[in-house]
């Protein structure tokens, strides 16, 4: 590794959660080939906060998708947690999904008619170990986690965007999993409430969750510590966020 | 995911959808509803015409003149004469029957003081009573001894005896049958009906009575026992009329012969085969019920799979696997067939309730009935319907792939 010595030994040596090299994909619908990815290189380490940057139409969320074992790479390796993920069955990356990754949509993908407590169980029914009566209590903090306690048994319906949002950050946390995927998570928000939600990640990041967030907004990226910048379906660039961006003074969590 | 979990999330699902829920049921709750019904409705009937013939014991035997080419029974009663008395003479030699009690017909109104009534005035021989399991109430039968007189003496059914006398008791009374004069000596006890007449609308003379009045030859029709088998009595008393009757019928077609011999295990044969041919109907009606239910059951989940593709995305997104959604659909269906198979046959039960209510008033011993069978079956029909039928649907949503599920509008 030629850059070793610009970071520190322990740093180094410890496994990156994502390592992905020469990744691609191409989308096959009737024979006719959508090549949306190209020779994708990527690390991501625990803990980090890093946003997938780029214009709609890029690859992020194709991207994601794959990061997040909801889709397979057409080409190249894709090692999670050090282990190769080629040649798992679409039930084992059922069972990742449940226990290692969690997401967040930009359509907040809620059941209607169900309650924020409801919403916020559902991942704990796919989960193979966690038992059934720690789901409430576990539930319970995750909703705590976003402030919506008071709307714990309300329907989602009777929810504003901003909370329906908050719900759910508060499912993909429930399963305490490894990588939570936010992809666009303030798309189809007003400014106040994008900032409360994007308030709701940055605590959880502080907290020590590893968060990936996929948006075109360069000011919803700022959040991150880390811009991955997308072109074309290739990394335009990798780079530290300086002027990193906060909630804390823009608006309280309310 | 756990089963118990997969159940709680069926049950969820078609909770939070209750109207469209019971829609959907409506077709398998109206068909098993239909079913168990009929079913209850049809053991009912069985029930009752298996009391009117069971009443009578299974030796039972009848014999009527006439043919069964030539329409009804009651029709062919009035007008024939091929039953003789030389006849019954020599049925009384046969072993295979016995009890043997010829029956005359006595025409005319019955009355007592200013009272006039129009039952069924029968002359009788003392072994019909025992024949037709019919016994005294008030008084006694009429006896040997009364025939061999020609006693003068009559013995009332009940509903005869509530017409001329209320409720007076009509013992030792004189009434007229006829331009004769009879004493009361007994009433029978209330019975009903027997092969759906009512026994108790009549009044008993003596035979020898009967035949002095008509001067008639022959037997209006005949009662008897058999000693062993109905089959060697009936070759018997076949044989025999045949042979009286120069009626020469070796390939035993009945529509030759001038008589008709009946008994109560060949009704029970006959009402077997009846209740076979509705137990035929039934499940036909049943199988076309149930199959139109599923379809329609089957229609509505497919339309519930593409209106929930997000919600399936989502699940496998949150780590669902292919079974699990499987798993989920199915149930739902076959809930949906199951409950609606128990309301339609908690239903089908009322009504059939209902209505035993309501015809018992006219038919005593019409009674409310159904078999475990029938429930069993409906059940176990429901639960299948909802599997064979789920099953495309609950395959359709497991096999939708999460990202497209996901940008599905
Ligand atoms: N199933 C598919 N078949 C073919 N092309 C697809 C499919 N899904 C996405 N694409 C194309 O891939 C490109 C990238 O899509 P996407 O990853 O959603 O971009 P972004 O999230 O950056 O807006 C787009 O041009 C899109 O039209
Ligand atoms: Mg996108």
């Amino acid at each position: 590794m030629p850059s070793a010595h610009t970071k520190s030994p322990r740093a180094a040596s410890r496994t990156p959660l994502i390592e992905v090299t020469k990744l691609s994909k191409v989308y096959v619908n009737d024979a006719v080939e959508t090549p949306v990815l190209f020779d994708i290189d990527l690390r991501v380490q625990s803990g980090e906060f890093m946003a997938i940057m780029g214009p709609s139409g890029s690859g992020k969320s194709t991207l994601m998708h794959i990061l997040g074992f909801l889709d397979r790479p057409t080409h190249g390796k894709y090692r999670f947690l050090g282990k190769d993920t080629a040649g798992r069955t679409d039930d084992e990356l059922a069972i990742i999904r449940a226990t290692k990754v969690s997401f967040v949509f930009q359509a907040f993908h809620l059941l209607p008619r169900a309650t924020v407590l409801e919403n916020v169980m559902l991942p704990l029914l796919y989960h193979p170990t966690i038992p059934s009566a720690e789901r409430q209590h576990r539930a319970q903090a995750a909703i705590n986690a976003v402030g919506l306690f008071e709307r714990t048994n309300f329907l989602t319906s009777q929810l504003s965007g901003g909370q329906k949002q908050r719900t759910a950050i508060a499912r993909s946390l429930v399963t305490e999993p490894q990588v939570i995927f936010a992809d666009e998570p303030t798309g189809n928000l007003d400014s106040v409430s994008g900032i409360q939600v994007m308030g709701a990640l940055e605590k959880l990041h502080a907290s020590g969750h590893t968060i990936i967030l996929v948006t075109h907004e360069r000011s919803t990226a700022e959040f991150a510590d880390r811009i991955v910048h997308i072109l074309d379906g290739r990394i335009a660039s990798d780079s530290r966020s300086h002027s990193r961006r906060s909630s804390s003074g823009l608006t309280s969590l309310k | 995911m756990r089963t118990f979990d997969v159940f709680l999330q069926a049950g969820r699902s078609l909770w939070r959808n209750i109207v469209r829920s019971a829609l959907t049921m409506l077709g398998i709750t109206i068909g098993v509803g239909a079913v168990i019904l009929m079913s209850s409705v049809g053991e009912s009937m069985e029930l009752l015409i298996l009391g009117q013939i069971s009443s009578l014991g299974s030796r039972s035997m009848v014999i009527f003149p006439g043919n069964e080419q030539e329409g009804n029974v009651s029709q062919v009663l009035s007008g024939h004469d091929s039953l003789t008395f030389e006849d019954i003479e020599r049925l009384e030699r046969l072993t295979t029957v016995t009890s043997i009690a010829p029956i005359v017909f006595l025409p005319g109104s019955v009355e007592f003081g200013r009272e006039t009534a129009a039952p069924q005035v029968l002359g009788v021989d003392p072994n019909f009573f025992s024949n037709q399991k019919i016994a005294a109430e008030e008084g006694r039968l009429i006896d040997r001894e009364d025939e061999d007189r020609t006693a003068r003496v009559a013995v009332l059914g009940p509903d005869a005896a509530a017409d001329l006398f209320g409720d007076v008791s009509p013992l030792g009374r004189e009434v007229t049958v006829g331009d004769r004069s009879l004493t009361v000596v007994g009433v029978t006890k209330p019975l009903g009906s027997q092969f759906f007449q009512n026994v108790d609308d009549r009044v008993y003379v003596p035979l020898s009575h009967a035949r002095a009045v008509t001067g008639q030859k022959y037997a209006n029709y005949i009662t008897m026992l058999s000693t062993g088998s109905f089959d060697l009595a009936f070759t018997d008393v076949k044989a025999l009329l045949r042979q009286r009757h120069s009626i020469d019928n070796p390939d035993d077609d009945p529509k030759k012969d001038d008589f008709i011999v009946r008994s109560s295990q060949q009704a029970n044969v006959i009402l077997s085969s009846v209740s076979l041919g509705l137990t035929l109907f039934i499940t036909t009606v049943a199988a076309i019920s149930l199959i139109v239910g599923g379809i329609g059951i089957m229609n509505i989940m497919l339309v519930t799979v593409s209106e929930r593709t997000r919600e399936i995305g989502l699940r496998k997104a949150l780590g669902a696997r292919t079974t699990d959604i499987l798993l989920q659909f199915l149930l739902e269906s076959v809930a949906l067939t199951f409950i609606g198979g128990v309301i339609g046959a908690l239903g089908g039960l009322t009504l059939a309730y209902l209505i035993s209510r309501i015809v018992s008033g006219y038919l005593p011993t019409y009674t409310f009935a159904i078999s475990a069978y029938a429930l069993l079956a409906a059940a176990g029909m429901s639960l299948i319907t909802g599997v064979v039928f789920g099953m495309s649907p609950a395959c359709k949503a497991a096999q939708l792939d999460p990202v497209e599920s996901l940008r599905y509008e």
